[in-house]
């Protein structure tokens, strides 16, 4: 579509283009002042990036965690150890048996999405088990929860499902600092193997330990040039400390970024999805674990890093038409050098 | 060719076969394109069916004689049968005969009655008619006899007794003789005992009467049985009464009698089973392009092309797309979160078959229960099928408690919960309760409040007069509609609700 190329040069031209605050703002904002900001709405993700970037048939690739890993394997990105898979009630009744010697672990469907039916065990007491909040669980418990699991409770439309137990990320020390028990991860969305925008996932008191922002969680944006964070919201409301822990939010550097970068665009490579946003968890031992592929990535990352979607995704695409054989590292270069924040 | 192009050439194509098509039903047949409160005729459609047993057939329906006046305004529907109208004596009756047929059988007469015309209900004046004879043996008789004597007792011309003699009859508190004679009755005719029961007792008391049926006018009844009524002879006149109004002079308004003068509504000789149904509906396009538009090809006349009965279906039909619309609308444009794409859809349809406030209070109120229940079951550690078909279980005999409990308190409408909400219901609980445990109590309730805003819109749309007209007498009209739909899927601008979601984007 040639005649985009234009409206791309204009967008491309105002980077740091900002609005005039008004008295509306506080309810609401007009549909020329979201477009002068290139915020990007559900409707032009779905039609303009998602339906002709992601072919159906690749969906099954992420949506199923055991798939993903096993490419991801392939193409040598780290991911936490598998302990065992649970497909039938009788590998339920033997898994408690199975899983002495680990202490901690994580319990996960293989087709769930936004952390749901996500069970994480940090160690034991005598028979039991105990949670990051401290809860004890039995042995039946942790049996019962995966033959929910099993039936389906947790995955997309209720079809049944398998449960993956894996290796429990111990985050990293300053990571920690910033989340409320659970563990918080990096999405990087990318459009072509471009990296567009990044965020952390924190998880507060009120989203119990999850990191979905529209249950509480805290959004922060990471400059994609240098990993620093630069900017938290809650709820879509700017916050410079956690309202939990008190700890600062902004200026934080992400470990080992460029190898975040690396994983994030060798997932786009091994997937085939044009549109997608991957996850990735940072241990302390392990460095960046990469947790999952998700191809259907939400518009909050833009609140979180104060940036309209578009402003990224126009000049990505028309990169792309110049430049479609481009490796890994010239695209990593390529978004650092033109998105990084205040550029 | 891009994408783009294509759509718009579909969307062009749409526009113009719909809007084409329509604009020649209005400028040429003359089917006026906006529903005028003039024309407000009713078409009554009789349904006769029967089982042919192989050898000849021949079906007798007795017709309205005053309605068949007019030029032009009726009709019969019957493939390979010999089709004639006979007239005797003043009474009309269609006859349908055929050479060997088998297997079920339907032959339809339709007759359009114009607005504000006879409805067949009047007064007729006649010669003083024989009184027939009432058997009634021993005890029977004389029950029967002191009946009619407190009811003459009571009265001073044939109207004052006919209306002493069916309070009697229709009354809660029935007297012993009462309750005799209509268990003699019952056994012999069934669902109308009491209909035979008062006239014979008419007749024991000197006023000649006999049964007549009625169609009632109603659009919502969708097939109903012909109504039985009283026609009684008052020394001038014969007049027509309903038993269960005996009060009250008939509605012609309400009412349409089909038949009078007490002979037999359907005979029909080598087949068995054999029942009459009729099918009301209001007729808002003048006959003269009716008849023109029925004898248009198929794509034209479409729905209108159908027998009354089975056009009845497509009232309801034709609004589902409409109601889909809305939705389209609410979702990608204004951005209310729904449960399920087409549920809100479903629940407006069922909204119009109900009272909506109703309807309403009744969809809360038994979707509250039964996530009440199912969250008692949760502590049951059940697993998930096993649990949604309990809750399903549960939802039943809660709306039949329901029901129960509104018509001992004297609210019939409790009752009024068909198969269709039902469904409805037991599938809103199931995801309901599904995306609770999946995505929290907030995304839950959202998502059903949204999905009963965008209900009742589709319902305040699917409502609207001229909208319903348009699609059913312009259903080609549907096709602009799904221009629109197309449109709006390749709609990539902001939702309303994003205004506010990104309320507080950028600032400090």
């Amino acid at each position: 579509m040639p005649e985009r190329a234009v409206i791309i040069d204009q967008a491309m031209s105002g980077t740091t283009q900002t609005i005039e605050a008004k008295w509306w703002h506080r309810w609401f904002k007009t549909p020329g002042e979201l477009h002068r900001l290139g915020v990007a709405g559900i409707n032009a993700r779905n039609a303009r990036y998602l339906l002709p970037n992601n072919p159906r048939r690749l969906y099954g690739l992420v949506d199923d965690k055991l798939q993903t890993k096993a490419l991801a394997e392939r193409e040598e990105i780290s991911v936490p150890e598998t302990y065992a898979v649970v497909r039938t009630p009788r590998d339920a009744n033997k898994l408690v048996n199975s899983l002495k010697g680990r202490d901690a672990f994580v319990v996960k469907p293989t087709r769930g999405s936004g952390g749901k039916g996500v069970l994480v065990i940090d160690g034991r007491k005598g028979e039991n088990f105990h949670k990051p909040s401290g809860v004890e669980w039995t042995g039946e418990d942790v049996r019962h929860h995966v033959s929910n699991i099993l039936a389906g409770l947790f995955s997309l439309g209720g079809q049944r499902d398998s449960a993956l137990v894996e290796y429990r990320v111990w985050p990293a020390a300053v990571l920690t600092k910033m989340s409320y028990q659970g563990a918080p991860d990096v999405r990087v969305v990318m459009l072509h193997g471009y990296p567009i925008m990044a965020m952390l996932r924190a998880a507060t008191k009120e989203s119990d330990g999850r990191a979905n922002l529209h249950q509480g969680a805290l959004g922060i944006g990471i400059d994609l040039a240098t990993g620093r964070t630069i900017r938290a919201v809650h709820y879509g409301k700017p916050l410079t400390k956690h309202p939990d822990l008190g700890s600062h939010l902004i200026g934080v550097q992400i470990p080992e970024w460029d190898k975040i970068l690396e994983i994030a665009v060798t997932c786009h490579e091994m997937t085939g999805l044009g549109y997608l946003g991957v996850d990735v968890m940072i241990d302390e031992k392990l460095g960046p674990l990469m947790i999952e592929v998700n191809a259907r990535p939400g518009l909050a990352i833009q609140m979180a890093n104060g940036v309209g979607l578009k402003r990224r995704l126009e000049p990505v695409e028309k990169q792309h038409i110049l430049e479609p054989g481009a490796g890994i590292f010239e695209k990593i270069a390529y978004s650092k050098e033109n998105f990084a924040a205040g550029g | 060719m891009s994408a783009r192009w294509k759509l718009a050439i579909a969307v062009l194509v749409l526009i113009f076969l719909g809007g084409g098509v329509a604009a020649y039903k209005a400028r040429t047949l003359g089917v006026p394109f906006w529903r005028g409160e003039h024309v407000e005729d009713w078409l009554v459609e009789a349904r006769v069916s029967f089982l042919a047993t192989g050898k000849r057939v021949k079906a007798r329906l007795s017709l309205p004689t005053q309605a068949l006046g007019q030029k032009n305004n009726q009709e019969s529907g019957s493939l390979g049968y010999h089709y004639n109208l006979e007239k005797e004596s003043g009474e009309y009756t269609a006859i349908w005969a055929s050479e060997h047929r088998d297997e079920s059988q339907a032959l339809y007469f339709r007759v359009r009655i114009p607005d504000g015309g006879g409805r067949g209900g009047e007064s007729l004046s006649a010669e003083a008619p024989e009184l027939g004879m009432v058997g009634l043996p021993g005890t029977l008789g004389e029950a029967a006899e002191s009946i009619v004597n407190r009811a003459k007792s009571v009265s001073a011309d044939p109207d004052s007794l006919f209306v002493a003699l069916f309070d009697q009859i229709q009354s809660d508190v029935s007297s012993q003789e009462v309750v005799l004679v209509k268990r003699h009755y019952e056994k012999d005719y069934q669902s109308n005992a009491t209909i035979r029961m008062g006239i014979d007792l008419l007749e024991m008391a000197g006023v000649p009467s006999r049964i007549s049926y009625g169609v009632r006018l109603e659009e919502e009844l969708g097939r109903q049985t012909p109504v039985p009524l009283v026609e009684y002879y008052d020394g001038a006149y014969w007049k027509v009464r309903d038993a269960n109004d005996p009060g009250a002079v008939l509605d012609g308004r309400r009412m349409f009698v089909w038949h009078r003068g007490g002979g037999p509504l359907l005979e029909v000789t080598g087949g068995e089973s054999s029942r009459a149904v009729f099918t009301v509906a209001k007729e808002r396009i003048p006959l003269a392009s009716l008849t023109d538009l029925r004898e248009s090809p198929f794509f034209i006349s479409t729905i209108l092309g159908l027998p009354l009965s089975e056009r009845a279906v497509f009232r309801y039909i034709v609004l589902i797309p409409l109601g889909a619309f809305v939705v389209v609308v609410m979702r990608n444009i204004v951005g209310i979160p729904t449960l399920g794409t087409f549920m809100p859809v479903l629940l407006a349809l069922a909204l119009l078959e109900i009272p909506p406030a109703r309807g309403l209070t009744m969809f809360t109120f038994l979707t509250a229960a039964g996530l009440w229940f199912r969250f008692l079951l949760s502590r049951l550690n059940l697993l998930v099928v096993p649990r949604v078909a309990a809750c399903v279980v549960i939802v039943t005999l809660l709306m039949m408690v329901m029901s129960v409990v509104s018509y001992r308190m004297g609210l019939p409408g409790g009752v009024q919960i068909t198969l269709f909400p039902m469904i409805i219901l037991a599938w809103t609980i199931e995801r309901m309760s599904l995306i609770w445990e999946e995505e929290g109590k907030t995304s839950a309730i959202t998502q059903v409040g949204g999905s009963l805003v965008v209900a009742v819109m589709a319902y305040l749309f699917m409502r609207i007069p001229q909208i319903r007209y348009w699609a059913f007498y312009f259903p080609e009209l549907l096709l602009v509609l799904l221009a629109g739909i197309l449109l709006i899927g390749r709609y990539t601008g902001y939702r309303l609700s994003e205004f506010i979601r990104f309320r507080s984007f950028g600032d400090a």
